[in-house]
């Protein structure tokens, strides 16, 4: 497998490929974002301007399914955000790769004699990759969905937010303990696995040659298909989330 | 694959400036047109309605002071009519009024005319009556004479009357 370049700054270790790739999938978010609310217009929207509405309206109804209407709208936004940011992440590394191959070590970007032993004297290095195929940037991505959810739960709806941890009865704390770290940890794992896999194979049929252009591009098609997939369910269960944490259903007190 | 915690907190940092700046610069304005096309949805509506309304109330208008011209017209005309006849009626009245009175007169005239004639006569036959009695009186005459005579006055007559 290809190894990516990581250069060490002042004790840090930046992997390059992931930083281009973030930088790289939230400026194309950006541009999208901006592109289509220029010349915004009220009674003749432009093609994009409806297709970006069309993306706010669905990200709406997303989100009015897991909480009542009048709470919508404060989370339209990150929802938004969430939905597009991941989803262009989801498919910056389909198109191509770029991959070098070193002979010799290099040490600053972290190809050190011993790597070299290990991987037979030459490894390859990749540079680009989607952001989301790396477990440390769905974790981050995770962590401000953990830190959100619980900080909503304790601002808005402290009381039942609190209570929650010890019902039905209160030892079952340890359980409630571990469903709450459960879930930013398989949201991460989720989404990092399923595009990871997907670029894995690319990989691999790439190693097929000409033989593997049809299949290059069905899994293309449907890795297309699982990034949009995986980045609805990434936003959709962020809103279950903040839904069960922040807001509270007055049916649902005697539980 | 390795975790570098530093990809994490770049993620971090990445995603909340996306987001800072998506709302400020994309979602902001797009929600804000968004809203102002639901308001002129509503607003247009409401408009329509308000029209409908006030058409229907015109037309009820109109309706109504058609009817009342109507009425109006077959009152004009049921006036006019009666007017009509009763001014016939009037002048047939007085023609015939007018045309009795002519005669009377007339009637009136022939009666004074005939009576003041007959009254000229008399006077005249009179007088003659008189003349005659002092002719014959005065003095003798024959027969011949007696009838120059008479023919003399019946002529006198005839040329003074």
């Amino acid at each position: 497998m290809h190894l990516f370049p990581v250069v060490e700054v002042a004790g840090l270790h930046i992997d390059i490929s992931a930083f281009i790739a973030i930088f790289v999938s939230a400026v194309i978010t950006f541009v999208i974002a901006r592109l289509a609310v220029r010349n915004l217009s009220v009674d003749n929207p432009s093609k994009l301007q409806n297709f970006m509405e069309w993306v706010v309206e669905f990200v709406q109804s997303t989100i009015a399914s897991t909480m009542p209407l009048h709470r919508v709208k404060p989370y339209v936004g990150l929802g938004l955000t969430l939905i597009m940011f991941i989803f262009v992440s989801n498919l910056l590394g389909l198109p191509f790769g770029i991959v070098t191959e070193a002979h010799h070590a290099i040490d600053w970007l972290g190809i050190t004699e011993a790597i070299l032993e290990e991987h037979g004297g030459h490894v390859e290095l990749a540079w680009w990759k989607s952001p989301t195929a790396d477990i440390s940037v769905t974790a981050g991505l995770a962590l401000v969905v953990f830190i959100l959810v619980h900080f909503l739960g304790l601002k808005l709806n402290r009381k039942h937010y609190i209570k929650h941890y010890f019902q039905p009865y209160w030892f079952f704390f340890p359980l409630n303990l571990i469903e709450t770290i459960a879930k930013p940890v398989t949201l991460a794992l989720r989404l990092y696995a399923n595009i990871f896999a997907g670029e894995v194979l690319i990989a691999t049929i790439l190693m097929l040659g000409v033989v593997g252009i049809p299949f290059l591009i069905v899994w293309q098609g449907f890795s297309i298909f699982v990034g949009a997939i995986q980045a609805f369910l990434f936003t959709i269960l962020t809103m279950v989330y903040i839904s069960q944490a922040a807001i509270h259903d007055e049916h649902e007190n005697e539980h | 694959m390795e975790f570098h915690w530093e990809s994490t907190v770049f993620a971090i940092a990445a995603f909340l400036i996306l987001y800072w700046l998506l709302n400020k610069y994309a979602f902001g304005p797009l929600f804000g047109i968004m809203e102002k096309r639901r308001q002129l949805v509503a607003e247009q509506m409401e408009s329509a309605a308000k029209n409908r309304e006030e058409a229907e109330r015109l037309l009820e208008e109109q309706k109504q002071a058609l009817q009342q011209v109507r009425q109006e017209a077959a009152e004009i005309i049921g006036q006019a009519k009666t007017t009509g006849a009763k001014q016939a009626e009037e002048i047939l009245l007085q023609a015939r009024n007018e045309a009795n009175r002519l005669k009377e007169e007339a009637l009136k005239d022939i009666e004074t005319e005939k009576n003041k004639a007959v009254s000229a006569l008399k006077a005249q036959v009179s007088g003659l009556s008189v003349l005659i009695a002092s002719k014959i009186i005065e003095k003798q005459v024959d027969e011949k004479t007696q009838q120059e005579l008479v023919d003399h006055y019946l002529k006198e007559v005839g040329t003074k009357s």
